[in-house]
């Protein structure tokens, strides 16, 4: 992974807790190995000659969990990484994206709820604006333009030239078009407008004299 | 040797046709323009490229896999040189004198000795795989399942001797990764584990789903996370061709890469990624100037990257030979295998040669293309360097989520890849690696059914793992591994290289 070399940070406060990361990782891999062996108590274990399908995942699971208690007992007694603070706008419009992606992109339903299938057409503009307001410097023409552009690059890269089996529009908009055109050529036709409609935002929100100062700013600092 | 002149022919008379070369030209260009973009490493490259290779027959399928892999992996350098980010840990090392040349507006000779070192590299890995395959899958075949077992065993051993640092966080990464693996319905008994209940989690958890979660929509989270400082080079790319000084500083730093690369990629447990870091303090060792080490030393991209890209090619053979994948790429390449109906292993080469050879030459097929493509394109990678990222990423999301969501046609799929992206985050938040947890979960199922099959054998005597004299003998090597690795002397040496 591309993280940056660990580097312990001076411990500003005595307190019981002197490492916090390995504390709580500790405790989260002890929790992780409690729930496993909920999961797999109606299981049955079995004997070495003949293995039940629960034998290995205890084992495992003592395994985790002593590592966990090992690492917690670490993290209360040598000094180690704090936890570094970070926002919930990431994680959670990330997700979001994702699951508006999940459930936009063919009929759904969980919990009572149906989501008509939408196809490749709504799920990927939602992923990407959604998503794209993950980070505060989110602009929502620039990630419109871009959410229509490359949806309708995928839709003819996905649905036409390689066949693969994505829902790419509602059932619903074949009825607009004329009777006799294929669902390629509907898929095209889509595609096209969709497209037209990404360059011509692009253009026309260029027309309005030149970009606020910050565009330069954010662009610049690339 | 006539025999590896012979097969190697049968694999070039695969390998050259038309649309072979088409497909693997196709694969590399469209694994470099996905393996370029920052943060986004060859895992999540080959999960997201996967697809698009279903409509082919399995040759064309597998070549075309493997030229996406070659190509992010050289986008991921081009990455670390271009911009200072490392696409993946093994280019790392690459970014300590490839950037600095960059800086000094030797970019194009950087770009340029690391492709013409792959090249080389790439060249030797095929002919040792060659030559290796036909005896290594001899061996495979009086392999019983203890020793497999143990192999395994000895594999994630390494993983945990390579894994940056703590020993024990790696460990419980990788005992994790394992038991994520017992998720679904037993095999032996058909009964559902650790299911919740739920009916998509039945037949487990799909890998490229958790490696879609883990590396690909982590790594976004872990970049929003910092405000953005990508340093593009501005200065000049320059000449690409390397002049008749910098080729004279070279030649031994690819050499030595190249062997090094080669022989630590075979060890099961992701050794590939020792490679770079060996060659890199190999050469400093020898250089007669080390201090010239970090400011644009030319054997200092020259060397990793060699080794770099032939362990890339020689970790093929864990999985062509012995069926076992010895990491997350190549455990993504089973998967692809599977699609198309071929399970890997010994019975390959003797079942399918048309596919196996053809593989294998298109190889070196893939790094030609690469030499060729890669060269003229640097421009184009440039460009796509300067797009910001608050543009970048949430293409690279729906990229993720049609990718996933084309593998199985789940809408649960694409959740959970957001599930896992917040798992692999978190891990991330707490210090722990993904990556062991990532080959825990890839050998998990397959050791599972090895030890259970290995005891039926045995009656229930675990000491079949030690009475079996191949099966002992790679235990005592994990053993010794990790006995080495937790030597306090040994550790200060292990945490430097891994800091350089």
């Amino acid at each position: 992974m591309s993280s940056p070399p660990d580097r312990p940070e001076a411990p500003d406060r005595a307190g019981p807790i002197r490492g916090q990361q390995s504390l709580f990782g500790g405790l989260a891999l002890v929790a992780l190995a409690a729930l496993a062996f909920y999961l797999t108590r109606d299981l049955t274990q079995g004997t070495l000659r003949a293995m039940g399908p629960a034998m290995l995942p205890r084992w495992l699971a003592v395994a985790v969990g002593l590592c966990g208690l090992a690492l917690a007992a670490v993290g209360l007694t040598k000094h180690g990484d704090r936890i570094e603070r970070s926002g919930l706008r990431g994680p959670v419009l990330v997700v979001l994206g994702i699951l508006a992606f999940a459930v936009t992109i063919r009929p759904f339903s969980f919990a009572g709820i149906n989501t008509p299938g939408l196809g490749l057409i709504v799920a990927g503009p939602l992923a990407i604006v959604i998503g794209g307001y993950a980070t505060p410097e989110a602009r929502l023409r620039d990630l419109l333009v871009l959410a229509f552009i490359l949806t309708a690059v995928c839709m003819v890269l996905f649905g036409d030239l390689l066949n693969l089996p994505i829902p790419v529009f509602p059932q619903a908009l074949t009825g607009l078009f004329p009777a006799d055109w294929s669902q390629k050529a509907v898929l095209r036709a889509t595609a096209a407008i969709l497209a037209a409609v990404g360059v011509g935002l692009l253009l026309a929100t260029r027309r309005r004299g030149p970009a606020p100062a910050d565009v330069a700013d954010h662009s610049g600092r690339v | 040797m006539g025999d590896l002149f012979s097969n190697l022919g049968l694999g070039f008379s695969i390998a050259l046709t038309f649309q072979n070369l088409g497909l693997a030209f196709l694969g590399c260009l469209v694994g470099t323009l996905i393996g370029v973009l920052p943060g986004v490493g060859p895992i999540a490259t080959i999960a997201m490229l996967l697809p698009i290779t279903f409509g082919l027959e399995p040759v064309g399928a597998l070549i075309m896999l493997a030229g996406i892999y070659y190509g992010a992996q050289y986008g991921g350098s081009t990455t670390a040189i271009l911009v200072n980010i490392p696409g993946e840990a093994t280019s790392v090392v690459t970014t300590l004198d490839g950037h600095q040349m960059a800086r000094q507006g030797r970019a194009g000779v950087a770009l340029g000795i690391a492709a013409i070192g792959s090249f080389f590299a790439g060249t030797v890995a095929t002919i040792v795989i060659a030559g290796l395959g036909a005896p290594l899958t001899r061996l495979a075949l009086i392999f019983g399942p203890a020793e497999y077992f143990s192999l395994m065993v000895m594999g994630l051993v390494f993983a945990v001797v390579l894994a940056r640092g703590s020993i024990l966080k790696a460990v419980a990464m990788i005992l994790l990764g394992i038991l994520l693996s017992t998720v679904g319905t037993d095999l032996e008994t058909g009964e559902e584990r650790m299911t919740f209940g739920l009916a998509f989690l039945s037949d487990g958890i799909d890998f490229a789903v958790l490696a879609m979660g883990i590396f690909g929509i982590a790594e976004i989270l872990r970049n929003l996370d910092h405000t953005e400082t990508r340093d593009v080079v501005r200065q000049a790319i320059g000449r690409l061709l390397p002049s008749k000084e910098d080729f004279k500083q070279s030649i031994a730093p690819v050499l030595r890469g190249t062997a090094i690369g080669a022989s630590l990629g075979i060890l099961p447990g992701n050794g590939a990624v020792l490679g770079p870091f060996a060659a890199y303090t190999v050469e400093k060792k020898l250089a007669k100037d080390p201090r010239r080490f970090g400011r644009g030393a030319i054997e200092g991209v020259a060397g990793p990257e060699s080794a770099n890209n032939a362990g890339a090619q020689t970790s093929f053979i864990p999985l062509l030979t012995l069926g076992i994948p010895p990491n997350a790429v190549m455990a993504l390449m089973v998967g692809a295998m599977t699609i198309h109906g071929i399970i890997p292993g010994p019975q390959v080469m003797t079942k399918n040669p048309d596919l196996f050879w053809g593989m294998i030459a298109s190889m070196w097929v893939g790094n030609l293309m690469l030499l060729i493509i890669n060269l003229p394109l640097v421009g184009l990678w440039v460009r796509l360097l300067k797009v910001p990222y608050r543009l970048l990423f949430p293409a690279i999301l729906m990229f993720c989520c049609i990718g996933i969501y084309s593998i199985n046609s789940l809408p649960t799929d694409v959740m959970f890849i957001g599930f896992f992206g917040l798992v692999g985050y978190a891990l991330i938040k707490l210090g722990f690696e993904p990556a062991p947890l990532l080959l825990g979960f890839v050998l998990g199922k397959l050791m599972e059914e090895n030890l259970r099959r290995a005891l039926i054998i045995s009656r229930g005597e675990m000491t079949t793992f030690i009475d079996r004299p191949v099966s002992a003998g790679l235990l005592a090597v994990a053993l010794i591994l990790l006995v080495v690795a937790l030597l306090p002397s040994i550790r200060k040496g292990r945490d430097e290289v891994f800091v350089e």
